[in-house]
Protein backbone atom coordinates (compact mmCIF):
# COMPACT_ATOMS: atom_id res chain seq x y z
CA UNK A 1 0.00 0.00 0.00
CA UNK A 2 1.22 3.47 -0.95
CA UNK A 3 1.66 6.41 1.49
CA UNK A 4 -0.68 8.28 -0.31
CA UNK A 5 -3.32 5.44 -0.11
CA UNK A 6 -2.39 5.07 3.56
CA UNK A 7 -3.04 8.54 3.85
CA UNK A 8 -6.72 8.12 2.12
CA UNK A 9 -7.85 5.42 4.24
CA UNK A 10 -6.53 7.20 7.26
CA UNK A 11 -8.91 10.01 6.50
CA UNK A 12 -11.38 8.04 4.91
CA UNK A 13 -11.87 5.45 8.46
CA UNK A 14 -11.50 8.87 10.51
CA UNK A 15 -14.62 10.43 8.61
CA UNK A 16 -16.73 7.56 9.19
CA UNK A 17 -16.94 7.13 13.18
CA UNK A 18 -16.89 10.92 13.27
CA UNK A 19 -20.04 10.43 11.17
CA UNK A 20 -21.13 7.55 13.45
CA UNK A 21 -20.55 10.07 16.13
CA UNK A 22 -22.43 13.09 15.20
CA UNK A 23 -25.22 10.68 14.46
CA UNK A 24 -25.64 8.83 17.51
CA UNK A 25 -25.65 12.70 19.14
CA UNK A 26 -28.00 14.22 17.02
CA UNK A 27 -30.48 11.12 16.97
CA UNK A 28 -30.37 11.08 20.90
CA UNK A 29 -31.65 14.40 21.45
CA UNK A 30 -34.39 13.71 17.87
CA UNK A 31 -35.03 11.10 20.79
CA UNK A 32 -35.96 13.34 23.00
CA UNK A 33 -37.21 16.05 20.44
CA UNK A 34 -39.80 13.45 19.06
CA UNK A 35 -41.40 12.30 22.73
CA UNK A 36 -41.37 15.85 24.09
CA UNK B 1 5.47 -9.11 -1.76
CA UNK B 2 6.37 -8.80 2.39
CA UNK B 3 10.32 -8.63 0.92
CA UNK B 4 8.93 -5.36 -0.39
CA UNK B 5 6.78 -3.83 2.47
CA UNK B 6 9.94 -4.78 5.04
CA UNK B 7 12.26 -2.32 2.38
CA UNK B 8 9.85 0.17 1.98
CA UNK B 9 10.41 3.39 3.95
CA UNK B 10 7.93 4.46 6.38
CA UNK B 11 7.33 7.96 4.63
CA UNK B 12 7.53 8.75 0.87
CA UNK B 13 10.62 10.62 -0.23
CA UNK B 14 8.95 13.70 -0.87
CA UNK B 15 7.65 14.11 2.87
CA UNK B 16 9.97 15.70 4.82
CA UNK B 17 12.28 14.20 7.82
CA UNK B 18 10.84 16.07 10.54
CA UNK B 19 10.21 13.02 12.62
CA UNK B 20 13.43 11.35 12.50
CA UNK B 21 14.99 14.17 15.51
CA UNK B 22 14.59 13.70 18.94
CA UNK B 23 11.94 15.72 21.01
CA UNK B 24 12.09 19.55 21.54
CA UNK B 25 13.52 21.17 24.49
CA UNK B 26 11.41 22.46 27.30
CA UNK B 27 7.78 23.46 27.30
CA UNK B 28 7.09 23.34 23.72
CA UNK B 29 8.17 19.63 23.58
CA UNK B 30 5.05 18.72 25.53
CA UNK B 31 2.49 21.31 24.31
CA UNK B 32 3.29 20.97 20.65
CA UNK B 33 4.18 17.33 20.59
CA UNK B 34 2.84 14.66 18.16
CA UNK B 35 4.49 11.92 19.60
CA UNK B 36 2.66 8.82 20.87
CA UNK B 37 4.95 8.43 23.65
CA UNK B 38 5.16 11.70 24.71
CA UNK B 39 1.57 11.88 24.53
CA UNK B 40 0.90 8.70 26.32
CA UNK B 41 3.27 9.60 29.07
CA UNK B 42 1.14 12.92 29.75
CA UNK B 43 -2.12 11.66 29.64
CA UNK B 44 -0.86 8.76 32.53
CA UNK B 45 0.54 11.84 34.45
CA UNK B 46 -2.62 13.55 34.41
CA UNK B 47 -4.28 10.82 35.21
CA UNK B 48 -2.16 9.87 38.63
CA UNK B 49 -2.95 13.55 39.32
CA UNK B 50 -6.60 13.19 39.45
CA UNK B 51 -6.41 9.75 40.59
CA UNK B 52 -5.20 11.71 44.00
CA UNK B 53 -7.93 14.35 43.57
CA UNK B 54 -10.14 12.06 43.36
CA UNK B 55 -8.75 10.19 46.19
CA UNK B 56 -8.29 12.50 48.67
CA UNK B 57 -12.35 13.65 48.04
CA UNK B 58 -13.07 10.11 49.00
CA UNK B 59 -10.83 10.45 52.44
CA UNK B 60 -13.25 13.24 52.85
CA UNK B 61 -16.33 11.27 52.56
CA UNK B 62 -14.95 7.81 54.46
CA UNK B 63 -13.78 10.64 57.30
CA UNK B 64 -16.94 12.01 57.38
CA UNK B 65 -18.52 8.66 57.51
CA UNK B 66 -16.10 7.11 60.29
CA UNK B 67 -18.42 7.60 62.98
CA UNK B 68 -21.90 8.71 62.67
CA UNK B 69 -23.10 12.47 63.37
CA UNK B 70 -22.13 15.14 61.08
CA UNK B 71 -17.98 15.09 61.75
CA UNK B 72 -16.32 17.52 59.36
CA UNK B 73 -18.13 18.75 56.48
CA UNK B 74 -21.51 20.40 55.71
CA UNK B 75 -24.09 17.68 54.27
CA UNK B 76 -24.00 20.01 50.88
CA UNK B 77 -19.99 19.83 50.81
CA UNK B 78 -20.29 16.21 51.53
CA UNK B 79 -22.82 15.47 47.90
CA UNK B 80 -20.32 17.64 45.82
CA UNK B 81 -16.94 15.41 47.55
CA UNK B 82 -19.33 11.78 46.04
CA UNK B 83 -20.01 13.88 42.98
CA UNK B 84 -16.89 15.25 42.15
CA UNK B 85 -15.13 12.01 43.56
CA UNK B 86 -16.94 9.92 40.75
CA UNK B 87 -16.90 12.20 38.05
CA UNK B 88 -13.16 12.93 38.32
CA UNK B 89 -12.16 9.15 38.86
CA UNK B 90 -14.39 7.63 36.12
CA UNK B 91 -13.41 10.47 33.33
CA UNK B 92 -10.44 11.90 34.60
CA UNK B 93 -8.29 9.03 36.17
CA UNK B 94 -9.33 5.72 34.64
CA UNK B 95 -9.98 6.45 31.44
CA UNK B 96 -7.38 8.75 30.73
CA UNK B 97 -4.88 5.95 32.40
CA UNK B 98 -6.33 3.43 29.34
CA UNK B 99 -5.70 6.16 27.01
CA UNK B 100 -2.16 6.64 28.22
CA UNK B 101 -0.96 3.05 28.14
CA UNK B 102 -3.30 3.16 24.66
CA UNK B 103 -1.12 5.95 23.54
CA UNK B 104 1.84 4.25 24.56
CA UNK B 105 1.64 0.86 23.41
CA UNK B 106 -0.54 0.39 20.67
CA UNK B 107 1.83 1.73 18.33
CA UNK B 108 4.73 -0.35 19.79
CA UNK B 109 2.38 -3.39 19.69
CA UNK B 110 1.21 -3.64 15.95
CA UNK B 111 4.76 -2.06 14.50
CA UNK B 112 3.31 1.09 13.53
CA UNK B 113 5.79 4.25 13.71
CA UNK B 114 2.81 6.42 15.70
CA UNK B 115 -0.70 6.85 15.75
CA UNK B 116 -2.56 7.91 12.82
CA UNK B 117 -3.45 11.24 13.40
CA UNK B 118 -0.79 12.90 15.72
CA UNK B 119 -1.98 16.10 15.73
CA UNK B 120 -5.75 15.38 17.13
CA UNK B 121 -3.83 13.44 19.64
CA UNK B 122 -2.11 16.20 20.97
CA UNK B 123 -5.44 18.11 21.16
CA UNK B 124 -7.44 15.63 22.39
CA UNK B 125 -5.01 15.15 25.83
CA UNK B 126 -4.40 18.80 26.30
CA UNK B 127 -8.41 19.33 25.78
CA UNK B 128 -8.52 17.49 29.42
CA UNK B 129 -6.98 19.89 31.86
CA UNK B 130 -8.80 22.35 30.32
CA UNK B 131 -11.76 20.45 31.26
CA UNK B 132 -10.86 19.43 34.68
CA UNK B 133 -9.50 22.86 35.14
CA UNK B 134 -13.50 24.36 34.56
CA UNK B 135 -14.85 21.40 36.72
CA UNK B 136 -12.62 21.78 39.66
CA UNK B 137 -13.14 25.50 39.41
CA UNK B 138 -16.91 24.76 40.13
CA UNK B 139 -15.67 23.98 43.79
CA UNK B 140 -14.80 27.57 44.42
CA UNK B 141 -18.46 28.92 42.58
CA UNK B 142 -21.95 30.20 44.85
CA UNK B 143 -23.43 27.28 45.39
CA UNK B 144 -21.00 24.86 45.67
CA UNK B 145 -19.83 22.31 42.82
CA UNK B 146 -22.14 20.03 41.22
CA UNK B 147 -24.09 17.85 44.09
CA UNK B 148 -26.50 15.42 42.10
CA UNK B 149 -24.48 12.23 41.99
CA UNK B 150 -22.59 11.58 38.70
CA UNK B 151 -25.19 10.58 37.14
CA UNK B 152 -26.53 14.03 37.03
CA UNK B 153 -30.16 13.19 37.39
CA UNK B 154 -32.90 15.85 36.88
CA UNK B 155 -34.40 17.35 38.46
CA UNK B 156 -31.75 17.51 41.09
CA UNK B 157 -29.44 18.60 38.68
CA UNK B 158 -31.20 21.38 37.85
CA UNK B 159 -30.99 22.98 41.21
CA UNK B 160 -27.32 23.32 41.16
CA UNK B 161 -26.53 26.84 41.81
CA UNK B 162 -23.71 28.62 39.10
CA UNK B 163 -21.64 25.47 38.85
CA UNK B 164 -24.35 23.71 35.96
CA UNK B 165 -23.49 25.37 32.63
CA UNK B 166 -19.74 24.60 33.80
CA UNK B 167 -20.36 20.75 34.75
CA UNK B 168 -22.03 20.59 31.07
CA UNK B 169 -19.49 22.40 29.28
CA UNK B 170 -16.52 20.27 31.07
CA UNK B 171 -18.45 17.29 30.35
CA UNK B 172 -18.86 18.03 27.00
CA UNK B 173 -15.09 18.40 26.68
CA UNK B 174 -14.30 15.27 28.47
CA UNK B 175 -16.34 13.88 25.50
CA UNK B 176 -14.80 15.32 23.14
CA UNK B 177 -11.78 14.61 24.11
CA UNK B 178 -12.49 10.69 24.25
CA UNK B 179 -14.35 10.48 21.09
CA UNK B 180 -11.41 12.16 19.46
CA UNK B 181 -8.97 9.70 21.14
CA UNK B 182 -11.16 6.77 20.52
CA UNK B 183 -11.39 8.02 16.14
CA UNK B 184 -7.74 7.52 16.57
CA UNK B 185 -7.55 4.55 17.94
CA UNK B 186 -9.57 2.81 15.80
CA UNK B 187 -7.66 4.47 12.61
CA UNK B 188 -4.47 3.69 13.93
CA UNK B 189 -5.40 0.08 14.32
CA UNK B 190 -7.30 -0.48 11.47
CA UNK B 191 -4.77 1.55 9.01
CA UNK B 192 -1.42 1.41 10.50
CA UNK B 193 -0.63 -2.03 11.45
CA UNK B 194 2.19 -3.58 10.12
CA UNK B 195 2.14 -6.25 7.48
CA UNK B 196 1.52 -9.48 8.57
CA UNK B 197 -0.15 -8.51 11.69
CA UNK B 198 -3.75 -9.78 10.84
CA UNK B 199 -6.40 -8.95 13.05
CA UNK B 200 -6.40 -11.71 14.93
CA UNK B 201 -2.75 -11.90 15.84
CA UNK B 202 -3.41 -8.53 17.52
CA UNK B 203 -1.97 -9.00 20.88
CA UNK B 204 -4.83 -8.71 23.69
CA UNK B 205 -4.63 -5.41 24.68
CA UNK B 206 -4.69 -3.60 21.26
CA UNK B 207 -7.44 -5.72 20.88
CA UNK B 208 -9.76 -4.83 23.89
CA UNK B 209 -8.46 -1.26 23.09
CA UNK B 210 -10.19 -1.43 19.62
CA UNK B 211 -13.56 -3.12 20.89
CA UNK B 212 -13.19 -0.13 24.15
CA UNK B 213 -12.90 2.39 20.77
CA UNK B 214 -16.05 1.14 19.11
CA UNK B 215 -18.38 1.71 22.73
CA UNK B 216 -16.53 4.70 23.27
CA UNK B 217 -17.59 6.05 19.61
CA UNK B 218 -21.48 4.95 19.72
CA UNK B 219 -22.13 5.71 23.99
CA UNK B 220 -19.84 9.31 24.23
CA UNK B 221 -22.16 11.18 21.73
CA UNK B 222 -25.23 9.97 23.89
CA UNK B 223 -24.24 11.42 26.93
CA UNK B 224 -23.15 14.64 25.30
CA UNK B 225 -27.02 14.57 23.78
CA UNK B 226 -28.28 14.06 26.89
CA UNK B 227 -26.72 16.39 28.71
CA UNK B 228 -27.02 19.20 25.90
CA UNK B 229 -30.61 18.59 26.47
CA UNK B 230 -30.66 19.31 30.65
CA UNK B 231 -28.57 22.63 29.09
CA UNK B 232 -31.56 23.63 27.02
CA UNK B 233 -34.18 22.37 29.80
CA UNK B 234 -32.30 24.69 32.15
CA UNK B 235 -31.07 27.91 29.72
CA UNK B 236 -33.28 28.00 26.78
CA UNK B 237 -36.99 26.66 27.92
CA UNK B 238 -37.47 22.83 26.46
CA UNK B 239 -38.89 20.60 28.50
CA UNK B 240 -37.26 17.34 27.85
CA UNK B 241 -36.64 16.26 31.31
CA UNK B 242 -38.67 18.38 32.97
CA UNK B 243 -42.49 16.61 34.00
CA UNK B 244 -44.62 20.46 34.55
CA UNK B 245 -43.90 21.19 30.82
CA UNK B 246 -44.78 17.54 29.62
CA UNK B 247 -41.27 16.06 29.42
CA UNK B 248 -40.05 13.17 31.02
CA UNK B 249 -37.24 12.11 34.12
CA UNK B 250 -37.06 9.00 33.58
CA UNK B 251 -36.28 9.30 29.96
CA UNK B 252 -32.93 10.99 30.96
CA UNK B 253 -32.53 7.93 33.43
CA UNK B 254 -32.64 5.72 29.77
CA UNK B 255 -30.43 8.06 28.01
CA UNK B 256 -28.12 8.43 30.81
CA UNK B 257 -27.81 4.43 31.10
CA UNK B 258 -27.60 3.69 27.61
CA UNK B 259 -24.34 5.71 28.26
CA UNK B 260 -23.71 4.50 31.11
CA UNK B 261 -23.86 1.13 31.19
CA UNK B 262 -20.72 0.62 28.25
CA UNK B 263 -19.02 2.91 29.90
CA UNK B 264 -18.40 0.69 32.62
CA UNK B 265 -16.94 -1.52 29.95
CA UNK B 266 -15.22 0.89 28.46
CA UNK B 267 -13.28 0.96 32.20
CA UNK B 268 -12.72 -2.85 32.39
CA UNK B 269 -12.02 -4.31 28.91
CA UNK B 270 -8.61 -2.71 28.35
CA UNK B 271 -7.94 -3.65 31.85
CA UNK B 272 -8.52 -7.62 30.71
CA UNK B 273 -6.30 -6.58 27.73
CA UNK B 274 -3.30 -5.84 30.47
CA UNK B 275 -4.04 -9.09 32.51
CA UNK B 276 -3.87 -10.64 29.44
CA UNK B 277 -0.64 -9.79 28.57
CA UNK B 278 0.84 -9.93 31.74
CA UNK B 279 -0.42 -13.54 32.78
CA UNK B 280 0.77 -14.98 29.95
CA UNK B 281 4.73 -13.52 30.28
CA UNK B 282 5.05 -14.39 33.94
CA UNK B 283 2.86 -18.00 33.61
CA UNK B 284 5.82 -18.62 30.38
CA UNK B 285 2.89 -19.83 28.39
CA UNK B 286 1.01 -18.57 25.31
CA UNK B 287 -2.12 -17.08 26.57
CA UNK B 288 -5.38 -19.76 26.56
CA UNK B 289 -7.89 -19.39 24.15
CA UNK B 290 -6.75 -15.82 22.41
CA UNK B 291 -9.47 -15.91 19.94
CA UNK B 292 -12.15 -17.32 22.24
CA UNK B 293 -10.84 -14.18 24.26
CA UNK B 294 -11.29 -11.84 21.27
CA UNK B 295 -14.89 -13.18 20.93
CA UNK B 296 -16.04 -12.79 24.95
CA UNK B 297 -14.67 -9.16 24.52
CA UNK B 298 -16.88 -8.57 21.56
CA UNK B 299 -19.83 -10.53 23.24
CA UNK B 300 -19.15 -8.23 26.15
CA UNK B 301 -18.94 -5.31 24.53
CA UNK B 302 -22.50 -6.07 22.36
CA UNK B 303 -24.42 -7.47 25.72
CA UNK B 304 -23.78 -3.95 27.53
CA UNK B 305 -25.79 -1.76 24.58
CA UNK B 306 -29.00 -3.78 26.10
CA UNK B 307 -28.75 -4.22 29.60
CA UNK B 308 -29.00 -0.81 30.88
CA UNK B 309 -32.28 -0.70 32.22
CA UNK B 310 -30.97 -3.01 35.36
CA UNK B 311 -29.53 0.35 36.73
CA UNK B 312 -33.54 1.03 37.02
CA UNK B 313 -35.52 -1.76 38.03
CA UNK B 314 -37.42 0.01 40.99
CA UNK B 315 -37.89 3.27 38.93
CA UNK B 316 -40.87 1.16 37.23
CA UNK B 317 -41.23 -0.37 34.32
CA UNK B 318 -43.28 -3.54 32.60
CA UNK B 319 -42.28 -7.46 34.22
CA UNK B 320 -41.43 -8.37 30.51
CA UNK B 321 -38.81 -5.31 30.55
CA UNK B 322 -37.43 -6.31 34.10
CA UNK B 323 -37.33 -10.27 32.54
CA UNK B 324 -35.27 -8.86 29.64
CA UNK B 325 -33.16 -6.88 31.69
CA UNK B 326 -32.55 -9.31 34.45
CA UNK B 327 -31.11 -12.31 31.82
CA UNK B 328 -29.63 -10.29 29.44
CA UNK B 329 -27.64 -9.01 32.44
CA UNK B 330 -26.97 -12.43 34.18
CA UNK B 331 -26.20 -13.30 30.20
CA UNK B 332 -22.52 -11.10 30.45
CA UNK B 333 -21.57 -13.75 33.45
CA UNK B 334 -20.82 -15.97 30.25
CA UNK B 335 -18.02 -14.03 28.37
CA UNK B 336 -16.61 -12.68 31.28
CA UNK B 337 -16.54 -16.04 32.95
CA UNK B 338 -14.31 -17.64 29.66
CA UNK B 339 -12.40 -14.80 30.39
CA UNK B 340 -11.82 -15.91 33.91
CA UNK B 341 -11.21 -19.48 32.98
CA UNK B 342 -8.72 -18.55 30.30
CA UNK B 343 -5.85 -16.80 32.62
CA UNK B 344 -6.68 -19.48 35.27
CA UNK B 345 -6.03 -21.96 31.91
CA UNK B 346 -3.36 -20.09 30.90
CA UNK B 347 -1.29 -20.18 34.29
CA UNK B 348 -2.49 -24.26 34.77
CA UNK B 349 1.14 -25.85 34.82
CA UNK B 350 2.80 -22.71 33.82
CA UNK B 351 6.73 -21.72 35.27
CA UNK B 352 4.73 -19.01 37.46
CA UNK B 353 6.67 -16.05 39.08
CA UNK B 354 5.41 -13.78 40.97
CA UNK B 355 6.76 -10.51 40.35
CA UNK B 356 4.62 -7.14 40.73
CA UNK B 357 3.09 -6.90 38.00
CA UNK B 358 2.13 -10.80 37.98
CA UNK B 359 0.67 -9.81 41.86
CA UNK B 360 -1.80 -6.92 40.55
CA UNK B 361 -2.67 -9.97 37.70
CA UNK B 362 -3.45 -12.13 40.09
CA UNK B 363 -5.63 -10.11 42.86
CA UNK B 364 -7.46 -8.85 39.74
CA UNK B 365 -8.78 -12.04 38.86
CA UNK B 366 -9.86 -12.80 41.88
CA UNK B 367 -11.36 -9.84 43.18
CA UNK B 368 -12.59 -8.63 40.15
CA UNK B 369 -14.56 -11.93 40.04
CA UNK B 370 -15.62 -11.16 43.36
CA UNK B 371 -16.82 -7.75 42.26
CA UNK B 372 -18.39 -9.72 39.26
CA UNK B 373 -20.89 -12.08 41.32
CA UNK B 374 -22.15 -9.23 43.54
CA UNK B 375 -23.01 -7.78 40.06
CA UNK B 376 -25.05 -10.96 38.86
CA UNK B 377 -26.58 -10.64 42.44
CA UNK B 378 -27.95 -6.83 41.86
CA UNK B 379 -29.07 -8.30 38.34
CA UNK B 380 -31.58 -10.08 40.39
CA UNK B 381 -34.75 -8.04 40.19
CA UNK B 382 -36.08 -9.09 43.41
CA UNK B 383 -32.79 -8.87 45.10
CA UNK B 384 -32.03 -5.56 43.10
CA UNK B 385 -35.22 -3.57 44.95
CA UNK B 386 -33.70 -4.69 48.24
CA UNK B 387 -30.27 -3.94 47.61
CA UNK B 388 -30.67 -0.91 45.03
CA UNK B 389 -29.05 2.54 46.58
CA UNK B 390 -27.27 1.05 49.14
CA UNK B 391 -24.01 0.05 50.16
CA UNK B 392 -24.06 -3.15 48.48
CA UNK B 393 -24.47 -1.50 44.89
CA UNK B 394 -20.88 0.95 46.62
CA UNK B 395 -19.22 -2.31 47.47
CA UNK B 396 -19.97 -4.09 44.30
CA UNK B 397 -19.26 -1.30 41.77
CA UNK B 398 -15.77 -0.20 43.59
CA UNK B 399 -14.39 -4.16 43.60
CA UNK B 400 -15.06 -3.94 39.84
CA UNK B 401 -13.09 -0.70 39.69
CA UNK B 402 -10.87 -0.03 42.11
CA UNK B 403 -8.75 -3.91 42.80
CA UNK B 404 -10.33 -4.41 39.16
CA UNK B 405 -9.81 -1.26 36.19
CA UNK B 406 -7.13 0.50 39.19
CA UNK B 407 -5.28 -2.60 39.95
CA UNK B 408 -4.78 -3.50 36.12
CA UNK B 409 -3.80 0.43 35.69
CA UNK B 410 -1.10 -0.68 38.61
CA UNK B 411 -0.32 -4.06 37.10
CA UNK B 412 0.45 -2.46 33.42
CA UNK B 413 2.61 0.45 35.17
CA UNK B 414 5.09 -1.87 36.30
CA UNK B 415 4.62 -4.43 33.24
CA UNK B 416 5.93 -1.57 30.80
CA UNK B 417 8.09 1.13 33.22
CA UNK B 418 11.17 -0.71 32.84
CA UNK B 419 10.50 -0.52 28.82
CA UNK B 420 9.16 3.31 29.15
CA UNK B 421 12.31 4.39 31.52
CA UNK B 422 15.10 1.86 30.85
CA UNK B 423 15.39 1.14 34.40
CA UNK B 424 14.34 -1.68 36.52
CA UNK B 425 11.73 -0.30 39.31
CA UNK B 426 12.38 -1.03 42.97
CA UNK B 427 10.67 -4.62 43.21
CA UNK B 428 10.63 -4.47 47.04
CA UNK B 429 8.74 -1.01 46.81
CA UNK B 430 6.47 -2.61 44.16
CA UNK B 431 5.39 -5.80 46.53
CA UNK B 432 4.71 -3.13 49.60
CA UNK B 433 2.46 -1.29 47.41
CA UNK B 434 0.77 -4.69 46.15
CA UNK B 435 0.28 -6.01 49.38
CA UNK B 436 -0.26 -2.82 51.53
CA UNK B 437 -3.17 -1.76 48.46
CA UNK B 438 -4.70 -5.48 48.71
CA UNK B 439 -5.29 -5.79 52.46
CA UNK B 440 -6.40 -2.12 52.44
CA UNK B 441 -8.59 -2.28 49.48
CA UNK B 442 -10.40 -5.40 51.27
CA UNK B 443 -10.69 -3.96 54.59
CA UNK B 444 -12.42 -0.53 52.53
CA UNK B 445 -14.67 -2.31 50.77
CA UNK B 446 -15.69 -5.64 51.49
CA UNK B 447 -17.32 -4.31 55.04
CA UNK B 448 -19.64 -1.96 52.83
CA UNK B 449 -21.59 -5.44 51.62
CA UNK B 450 -22.46 -6.20 55.23
CA UNK B 451 -23.64 -2.30 55.60
CA UNK B 452 -25.99 -2.36 52.26
CA UNK B 453 -27.41 -5.96 53.39
CA UNK B 454 -28.10 -4.31 56.27
CA UNK B 455 -29.87 -1.46 54.63
CA UNK B 456 -27.55 1.64 55.02
CA UNK B 457 -28.17 3.68 51.89
CA UNK B 458 -25.68 5.31 50.06
CA UNK B 459 -24.75 9.05 49.32
CA UNK B 460 -25.45 10.05 53.05
CA UNK B 461 -23.27 11.90 55.23
CA UNK B 462 -25.08 10.76 58.54
CA UNK B 463 -26.52 7.57 59.31
CA UNK B 464 -27.40 5.05 62.50
CA UNK B 465 -25.84 3.97 64.83
CA UNK B 466 -25.94 0.32 64.23
CA UNK B 467 -23.90 0.82 60.86
CA UNK B 468 -20.77 2.26 63.05
CA UNK B 469 -18.42 -0.33 63.27
CA UNK B 470 -18.18 -1.61 59.40
CA UNK B 471 -18.09 2.54 58.86
CA UNK B 472 -15.18 3.14 61.11
CA UNK B 473 -13.09 -0.09 59.65
CA UNK B 474 -14.13 1.26 56.29
CA UNK B 475 -12.51 4.38 57.28
CA UNK B 476 -9.20 3.13 58.40
CA UNK B 477 -9.14 0.87 55.28
CA UNK B 478 -9.77 4.48 53.21
CA UNK B 479 -6.81 6.03 54.78
CA UNK B 480 -4.70 3.08 54.53
CA UNK B 481 -5.19 2.59 50.81
CA UNK B 482 -4.84 6.35 50.29
CA UNK B 483 -1.12 6.25 52.24
CA UNK B 484 -0.13 3.12 50.16
CA UNK B 485 -0.28 5.20 47.05
CA UNK B 486 2.33 6.85 48.48
CA UNK B 487 4.68 4.16 47.60
CA UNK B 488 3.88 4.05 44.22
CA UNK B 489 4.97 7.65 43.81
CA UNK B 490 8.19 6.61 45.73
CA UNK B 491 8.73 3.85 42.89
CA UNK B 492 8.13 6.21 39.91
CA UNK B 493 10.37 8.93 41.83
CA UNK B 494 13.00 6.21 41.52
CA UNK B 495 12.06 4.65 38.22
CA UNK B 496 15.22 5.50 36.64
CA UNK B 497 17.55 4.78 39.97
CA UNK B 498 17.17 0.89 39.38
CA UNK B 499 19.76 -1.32 37.24
CA UNK B 500 19.30 -0.89 33.29
CA UNK B 501 16.19 -2.82 32.36
CA UNK B 502 17.32 -5.33 29.06
CA UNK B 503 14.96 -4.68 25.77
CA UNK B 504 12.86 -8.03 26.60
CA UNK B 505 12.70 -6.85 30.57
CA UNK B 506 10.75 -10.21 31.58
CA UNK B 507 11.77 -13.65 30.96
CA UNK B 508 8.71 -14.78 29.45
CA UNK B 509 7.52 -11.88 27.36
CA UNK B 510 6.45 -11.92 23.94
CA UNK B 511 5.69 -9.18 21.44
CA UNK B 512 7.20 -6.61 18.90
CA UNK B 513 7.60 -3.51 22.47
CA UNK B 514 9.91 -5.99 23.83
CA UNK B 515 11.91 -6.26 20.56
CA UNK B 516 12.35 -2.81 20.90
CA UNK B 517 15.81 -1.08 23.40
CA UNK B 518 14.54 -0.31 26.85
CA UNK B 519 13.75 2.56 26.82
CA UNK B 520 12.19 2.45 23.72
CA UNK B 521 13.24 5.24 21.39
CA UNK B 522 11.47 8.13 20.76
CA UNK B 523 10.54 6.65 17.13
CA UNK B 524 10.21 3.56 16.91
CA UNK B 525 9.28 1.02 13.36
CA UNK B 526 9.73 3.65 10.94
CA UNK B 527 10.17 0.21 8.81
CA UNK B 528 7.29 -2.45 9.22
CA UNK B 529 9.02 -4.84 11.58
CA UNK B 530 7.74 -8.11 9.64
CA UNK B 531 10.50 -10.76 10.21
CA UNK B 532 9.74 -9.58 14.46
CA UNK B 533 6.31 -10.71 14.26
CA UNK B 534 7.02 -13.76 12.80
CA UNK B 535 9.77 -14.42 15.27
CA UNK B 536 7.72 -12.69 18.43
CA UNK B 537 4.49 -15.22 17.59
CA UNK B 538 3.63 -17.61 20.30
CA UNK B 539 2.43 -19.76 17.51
Amino acid sequence: MSDAEQQRNIRRTALIFAGVAVVFYIGFIMIGVLRA
Amino acid sequence: MNEHVIDAPAHDASHDDHDHHGPAKGIKRWLFTTNHKDIGTMYLIFSLVMFFIGGSMALVIRSELFQPGLQFVHPEFFNQMTTMHALIMVFGAVMPAFVGLANWMIPMQIGAPDMALPRMNNWSFWILPVAFGILLSTLFMPGGAPASGWTMYPPLVLQTGDAFPFLIFSVHLMGLSSIMGAINIIVTILNMRAPDMWLLKMPMFVWTWLITAYLLIAVMPVLAGAVTMLLTDQFFGTSFFLAAGGGDPVMFQHIFWFFGHPEVYIMILPAFGVVSEIIPTFARKPLFGHDSMVYAASCIAFLSFIVWAHHMFTVGMPLSGQLFFMFATMLIAVPTGVKVFNWVATMWRGAMTFETPMLFSLAFVFLFTLGGLSGLMLAVVPSDIQYHDSYFVVAHFHYVLVPGSIFALFAAAYYWLPKWTGHMYSETAGKIHFWASTIFVNVTFFPMHFLGLAGMPRRIPDYSTQFTDFNSIASIGAIGFGLSQLVFVYVLLTAKKGEKATDRVWEGSHGLEWTVPSPAPYHTFDTPPVKRIAEESFE
